[in-house]
C-alpha cells in the first residue's frame, strides 16, 4: 500500500497538539512557564480521525479532525465520530474515513485495540503518528505511519502495528500557502524585484537539496566501484526520488 | 550543512528587508511563550463582549492575525471549489484591536456571490460544528466568515458589503475575510484580505489609498460603488512552535514538489482571461482617448488635478503583473531544462573524473 499525505494533516494534529498542551498547562497553574521543556513526562496525547481518498492500493490522507477519547475504557468515542463524520461529509462529500491519529515517541500496546475498533468502519484503518517533542537535531519528519498486518505469532493469530512508508502529496495552493507560512513572507507584493528574488530563493534552495541528494548517491557510486557495496542499497536510495523527479520534471 | 546555513541567511536578510516581525519570538525564546497565544481565556473574552469598545470607534479593529492552519484550510478549501465561490466560518478571539483567527471551518455553500443569506442556510451547520468542536477542545467562538473569489481578486462587492453590515450589527465582533485561490496559484503567493465594513451613512476619514490590484472589467463597477464603504486590516501570521519545526522538516520532503511545479501548465485557463479582460480594458482606454483629445482644449486645468490614475497607467500595471507572473513560470521551466535535459553535454566533456564537483547551477552565496 502507498501512503500520500497532505500537510494539512500534519500542521491540523500539531495545532490540535498544542492546543489541547496550552489549555492545561495554564489551567494547572505554577507549570505555566516552564511548560514548554516540561511536556515530556506528562504528555497529554491526543486523538484524531483521519479522512481522505482510498484508490486501489493507493491512500491519499487529506484532511483530519479531532476525536474524544475516553481513558478508562482506551476508546474514541463513537457518537461523537459518527456526528462530525457527518458533518464533515457534506462539505467534502468524497473523503472517507481512513484511519485515526494520535501523538506520541512510539505506538503503544492500548494503541490496538482503537485500531481494532475501528475496523468495522475501514477494513484496513491507517494510524497516524506524530511525536510532539521538539528535538532539533533531527532531520527527518517526526511523522509515522503504522498499518496492521495479521502475523502469526508463537502460533497464535495476532494484529501488529508495521510501519509504512509515505510520500508528502500537495496541491499547488497548499503548497504555496505552506511555503508562505514555513518563511513567513510578507503577504503584500513588493517590488518586483523583490518577488523575483523570492520566487529565484526558492528555486534555489530546492535545487541545492537536489544537488546534495545527487552527491550522495554519487558517493555511493564511487564506493561501489572501489567493491565497497552492492547495488542493492542503490536502487532503494533512488527510487523515490527518481520517480518523483520523473513524474514532475520532464514537462 | 551548508544548504541549510546559506538558505537561513537569505531568509534573515529577506525578513530584515521586509520588516518581518516574528510573532514567534527569536529563536532563544522560550516554547511556551509561543504558544501563548493558544490559550483561550474565557473570561478575559467574555469582559471583552461586554464592555464593546468597537461601538465607539468604527475603526477600532486595526490587525489580524490569522494562525498558519487557518490559512492552510482557507486556501485549501477555496481552491477545491474552482471556479465556483465558497464559503466558511473561522474561529478565534479578539485581543485589543486585533482579531486573531485560529481555525477556520468550511460551510456547504455554494455560490455565494449572487445570494443574499447564504449563511442562514449553514446556520444549523455550523451550530452543531461548533458544538462537537467545544467537547474537542477547540472552545473559541465564530469570530467572522470567509469568502473566495476565484479569479477577480480580495474585495468585498455589494452583496458582501451588506451581509457584512448585518453580521457587524448583530454579530459582533465579526470579520470579513476574502480569499483569491485562482491569483494565489498563479502569482506563487497568497492572495487574501481581511475587511470590515463601517456602519450605514458613516463617512470615513480619506484613507491612503489602498494597494492596487487589478478588477476584472464586469466587475470593476461593482468593487468601485462600494470600495469607500469597508476598510483592510493588516494582516500577520502565526504559527506554534511545533508547527515551525515540523514545516522546517517538512521542506526535506517538499523541495520536489518545488521542482516540479508548473504554474505555467496548471493555469492556463486563468492567464487567457487575464490577457482578455486587459485587451478589453485596452479597448475601452483607447475609446475614451479619442473622445477626449477633443475636449482636452476646453478644460485643461481641471483635468491636472485628477488625483487618480489615468487609465493607461493603470493598463500598464495590470500588463506588467501579468507578464512577470508569466516570466517567473518561463524562468523555472528553462532552469529545469538546463538541469535535467543538458545532462549529455556536460558528461561527455568531463569524461571519467573520479571526483565529481557538480557544475553549479546558480552562485554560491
Amino acid at each position: 500500500m502507498t501512503f500520500k499525505l497532505h500537510p494539512l494533516v500534519i500542521v491540523n494534529i500539531s495545532d490540535h497538539h498544542t492546543r489541547v498542551k496550552a489549555q492545561t498547562h495554564h489551567t494547572d497553574d505554577g507549570s505555566g512557564s516552564s511548560g514548554g521543556s516540561g511536556g515530556a513526562a506528562t504528555a497529554v496525547r491526543v486523538f484524531g480521525c483521519v479522512i481522505g481518498v482510498q484508490r486501489g492500493r493507493t491512500v491519499e490522507i487529506f484532511n483530519s479532525f479531532e476525536l474524544l477519547y475516553d481513558p478508562l475504557t482506551h476508546s474514541l468515542d463513537r457518537s461523537f465520530l459518527e456526528k462530525k463524520q457527518e458533518l464533515y461529509k457534506k462539505v467534502f462529500p468524497n473523503f472517507y474515513i481512513l484511519g485515526w491519529y494520535s501523538t506520541g515517541s512510539e505506538a503503544q500496546e492500548s494503541d490496538l485495540q482503537i485500531h481494532k475498533a475501528l475496523m468495522d468502519i475501514n477494513e484496513s484503518p491507517v494510524y497516524v503518528l506524530l511525536n510532539p517533542v521538539i528535538n532539533h537535531s533531527q532531520k527527518d519528519l517526526p511523522l509515522t505511519i503504522y498499518e496492521s498486518e495479521l502475523h502469526i505469532i508463537d502460533g497464535i493469530p495476532q494484529l501488529i502495528f508495521v510501519r509504512s512508508s509515505y510520500t508528502i502529496e500537495t496541491v499547488e495552493a497548499e503548497r504555496i500557502s505552506v511555503d508562505h507560512v514555513a518563511h513567513l513572507k510578507p503577504s503584500d507584493g513588493g517590488s518586483a524585484a523583490t518577488q523575483l528574488a523570492a520566487h529565484l530563493t526558492g528555486i534555489h534552495s530546492a535545487i541545492k537539496m537536489l544537488n546534495s541528494r545527487i552527491r550522495i548517491i554519487h558517493q555511493y557510486l564511487v564506493a561501489m566501484q572501489k567493491g565497497r557495496h552492492t547495488g542493492l542499497h542503490l536502487l532503494f536510495m533512488c527510487l523515490p526520488y527518481s520517480i518523483l523527479l520523473f513524474d514532475g520534471c520532464f514537462i | 550543512m551548508d544548504s541549510s546555513s546559506s538558505s537561513a541567511l537569505a531568509r534573515q536578510t529577506w525578513e530584515l528587508e521586509n520588516n518581518i516581525v516574528a510573532v514567534d519570538g527569536s529563536s532563544g525564546a522560550a516554547g511556551a511563550d509561543a504558544d501563548a497565544i493558544y490559550f483561550y481565556d474565557e473570561a478575559a473574552q467574555v469582559k471583552f463582549q461586554q464592555e464593546k469598545p468597537w461601538a465607539q470607534d468604527p475603526n477600532y479593529f486595526r490587525r489580524v492575525k490569522i494562525s498558519a492552519l487557518a490559512l492552510l484550510k482557507m486556501v485549501v478549501h477555496a481552491r477545491s471549489g474552482g471556479t465556483i465561490e465558497v464559503m466558511g466560518l473561522m474561529q478565534g478571539k479578539t485581543e485589543g484591536d486585533t482579531f486573531v483567527v485560529m481555525d477556520a471551518f468550511a460551510l456547504p455553500v455554494e455560490g455565494t456571490e449572487t445570494r443574499v443569506n447564504a449563511q442562514a442556510d449553514a446556520n444549523e451547520y455550523m451550530v452543531e460544528y461548533s458544538q462537537t468542536n467545544k467537547q474537542a477542545g477547540r472552545l473559541e467562538n465564530v469570530v467572522g466568515w470567509y469568502h473566495s473569489h476565484p479569479g477577480y481578486g480580495c474585495w468585498l462587492s455589494g452583496i458582501d458589503v451588506s451581509t457584512q453590515m448585518d453580521n457587524q450589527q448583530f454579530q459582533e465582533p465579526f470579520l470579513a475575510v476574502v480569499v483569491d485561490p485562482t491569483r494565489t496559484v498563479s502569482a506563487g503567493k497568497v492572495e487574501i484580505g481581511a475587511f470590515r465594513t463601517y456602519p450605514r451613512g458613516y463617512k470615513p476619514p480619506d484613507e491612503p489609498v489602498s494597494e492596487y490590484q487589478t478588477i476584472p472589467l464586469n466587475k470593476i463597477e461593482d468593487f468601485g460603488v462600494h470600495c469607500k464603504q469597508y476598510y483592510a486590516l493588516d494582516i500577520t501570521y502565526f504559527k506554534s512552535s511545533l508547527d515551525s519545526h515540523l514545516l522546517d522538516l517538512l521542506w526535506n520532503k517538499y523541495w520536489v514538489n518545488t521542482l516540479s511545479s508548473s504554474p505555467l501548465l496548471g493555469n492556463r485557463d486563468y492567464v487567457a482571461g487575464q490577457i482578455s479582460d486587459l485587451v478589453e480594458k485596452l479597448e475601452q482606454a483607447e475609446n475614451q482617448l479619442a473622445h477626449t483629445r477633443f475636449g482636452s482644449f476646453l478644460l485643461p486645468s481641471q483635468r491636472k488635478k485628477e488625483p487618480e490614475e489615468s487609465q493607461l497607467t493603470k493598463i500598464t500595471r495590470d500588463s506588467s503583473k501579468i507578464t512577470v507572473e508569466q516570466v517567473h513560470g518561463l524562468m523555472s521551466q528553462v532552469i529545469k531544462d538546463i538541469l535535467f535535459n543538458s545532462v549529455g553535454h556536460s558528461s561527455r566533456l568531463r569524461a571519467s573524473l573520479p571526483d565529481l564537483t557538480e557544475p553549479e547551477p546558480m552562485v554560491e552565496s
